[in-house]
């Protein structure tokens, strides 16, 4: 499954080598009040893609994952999850948000199934599955131990796996690692990869880093400020696994090159 | 580093350590000064009243303890009660809300005659005298524990599907814990001073009429005997509590202070 590479120009279709159509965003608005905080966004994502949303902070990138995740609705157009349009929170979507709002009083393992608690599914099933998302994100020893013993970069795993412990098939990832250190972000990036290798979700990573979205992601959408539109789309070819060298190389610096270029032409309008 | 013992001993040391020589200043100033025992007798003779009178202060102590842990009791049930309707119910938390807030600053006590009009001099009026000063802290504080929880987590929770009661049992119930131990520290303060009231006021029995009667008959070393056998058995009642809440809360750091205060 190596992700195609995919023209410019192709814009906005959805298979890119990959399944088809997985989530659908049609000509979505969204006003707060007299805010014009979206404008007029569409765009496909595949089954299986990695893609992310990347602009500066305020630009209406968290409402929009906000939407597709069910949490507030659009103002205007429509979002369609496996062709079902989203009217509220779907068993197939799990969602990390920036900071890992665990619940202090939870274990390790007791977050992690605390979706499964919710959607009433049997505890028993899910226990071992959430041990093995912990050892795949390599703190299946902590599993006992209480949040506030944590660092914030585990803390952030647990989140991870909790958003995985019920098999969505789409991970909605809302700047994770933004409060993290640099050291840790890079480690959580390649963590992340490994992860969604393993398990094949469509991820939507939201994030204001282009460093991270240029790593992690199949096919990176940049976003203006307010309202939000989408002023550039850049399908990332790079092989996987990518190892944090690969920042390093001329072709990532490249892509980089071109997604800041891309930004400071709409700061400049 | 100084080990945790030591630091424990430390914290508990200096307060015994201060209240020792308070009593002994006391005691040597009542002597030295010939201090009549009627108008303050030293705490030798205080410890004496209390060692030869047992029998009598805990024939009077129990009744007042035993309608304190009941008055805080309805307190604490009541008050959670009341604090989930706020949370709930719209109209009681537009109407009633407020006008709970506001009531916080009648002193309640002062309707201890009141309510010795309507339900008589017996343990009744007392009892209902201790649940009502208890009851408003402990049902601000649980309220404010339902209300505090985190948006993001409330999110999360939603996202996942939760349902209003499983986000009740599950995250607002015990993120408010650490409130409604907060308003039963206040809580059970306030329903000794609201039984101890009562029984000023009417009463044959209890640790507030002996108080009351031993002033009476100007036995001051009774009525500090007396004094003194409340003010431990409401630091054994706050002791509970906290040590109760540090089981509860198991999820907090543990904090520095030891003893009284607790956080």
């Amino acid at each position: 499954m190596q992700p195609a590479a995919g023209s410019l120009a192709s814009g906005l279709a959805a298979d890119r080598g990959r399944g088809g159509t997985i989530v659908r965003i049609a000509a979505v608005k969204k006003a707060f009040g007299e805010v014009e905080a979206i404008r007029q966004l569409s765009f496909d994502v595949a089954d299986g893609e990695f893609l992310s949303l990347l602009g500066p902070s305020g630009c209406g990138k968290s409402t929009l994952l906000m939407m597709i995740a069910g949490l507030i609705d659009p103002t205007a157009g429509e979002i369609r999850i496996k062709d079902a349009k989203v009217a509220g929170p779907r068993r197939e979507v799990g969602v990390v948000f920036q900071s890992p709002v665990l619940l202090p009083w939870r274990t390790v393992l007791q977050n992690v199934l605390f979706p499964i608690e919710l959607l009433k599914l049997p505890r028993r099933q899910y226990e071992p599955r959430a041990m093995d998302l912990l050892r795949m994100a390599k703190i299946d020893e902590f599993s006992g131990l209480l949040p506030r013993q944590l660092s914030g970069g585990m803390r952030q795993r647990v989140a991870i796996c909790r958003a995985l412990v019920h098999d969505p098939s789409i991970l909605l990832m809302d700047e994770p690692f933004s409060a993290l250190d640099a050291i840790t972000r890079d480690e959580m990036a390649v963590e992340l990869q490994r992860i969604w290798q393993a398990n094949r979700k469509t991820v939507i990573f939201v994030t204001h880093s282009i460093r991270e979205a240029a790593f992690l992601s199949d096919r990176v959408l940049v976003m203006a400020r307010r309202p939000a539109t989408i002023i550039d789309e850049l399908p990332i070819d790079l092989p996987r696994p990518r190892a944090i060298a690969v920042t390093e190389d001329e072709a990532f610096n490249r892509l980089v090159r071109h997604l800041r270029n891309a930004i400071e032409a709409s700061h400049a309008e | 580093m100084r080990s945790k013992i030591a630091k424990r001993a430390a914290a508990i040391g200096w307060p015994i350590l201060v209240t020792a020589v308070i009593l002994l200043a006391w005691e040597i100033s009542v002597r030295a000064l010939g201090i009549r025992s009627i108008i303050l007798p030293p705490p030798s003779a205080v410890f004496a009243a209390m060692a030869e009178r047992h029998d009598l202060l805990l024939t009077h102590l129990w009744p007042s303890l035993y309608l304190t842990v009941l008055g805080f009791g309805l307190s604490v049930v009541g008050g959670i009660f009341v604090a989930v309707l706020i949370t709930y119910s719209t109209i009681v938390r537009k109407g009633f809300y407020p006008v709970i807030v506001v009531s916080q600053v009648i002193p309640k006590i002062s309707i201890a005659p009141l309510f010795i009009v309507w339900f008589g001099t017996g343990t009744l009026s007392s009892l209902l005298l201790a649940f009502l000063v208890a009851f408003f802290p402990m049902t601000i504080n649980a309220a404010m524990g339902f209300e505090s929880i985190d948006e993001d987590i409330h999110r999360m929770a939603r996202t996942f599907m939760g349902s209003r009661w499983q986000i009740f049992w599950k995250i607002r119930m015990p993120n408010a814990l650490p409130y409604i131990f907060g308003g039963m520290k206040i809580s059970i303060t306030l329903a000794i001073i609201g039984v101890i009231v009562s029984e000023f006021v009417a009463s044959q029995e209890g640790i507030g009429y002996l108080i009351k009667l031993a002033g009476g008959l100007l036995d001051t070393p009774l009525m500090l005997a007396a004094i003194t056998a409340l003010s431990v058995s409401g630091l054994a009642l706050y002791a509970i509590i906290v040590g109760l809440e540090s089981w509860a809360i198991y999820w907090q750091p543990p904090s520095d202070a030891v003893g009284a205060g607790g956080g």
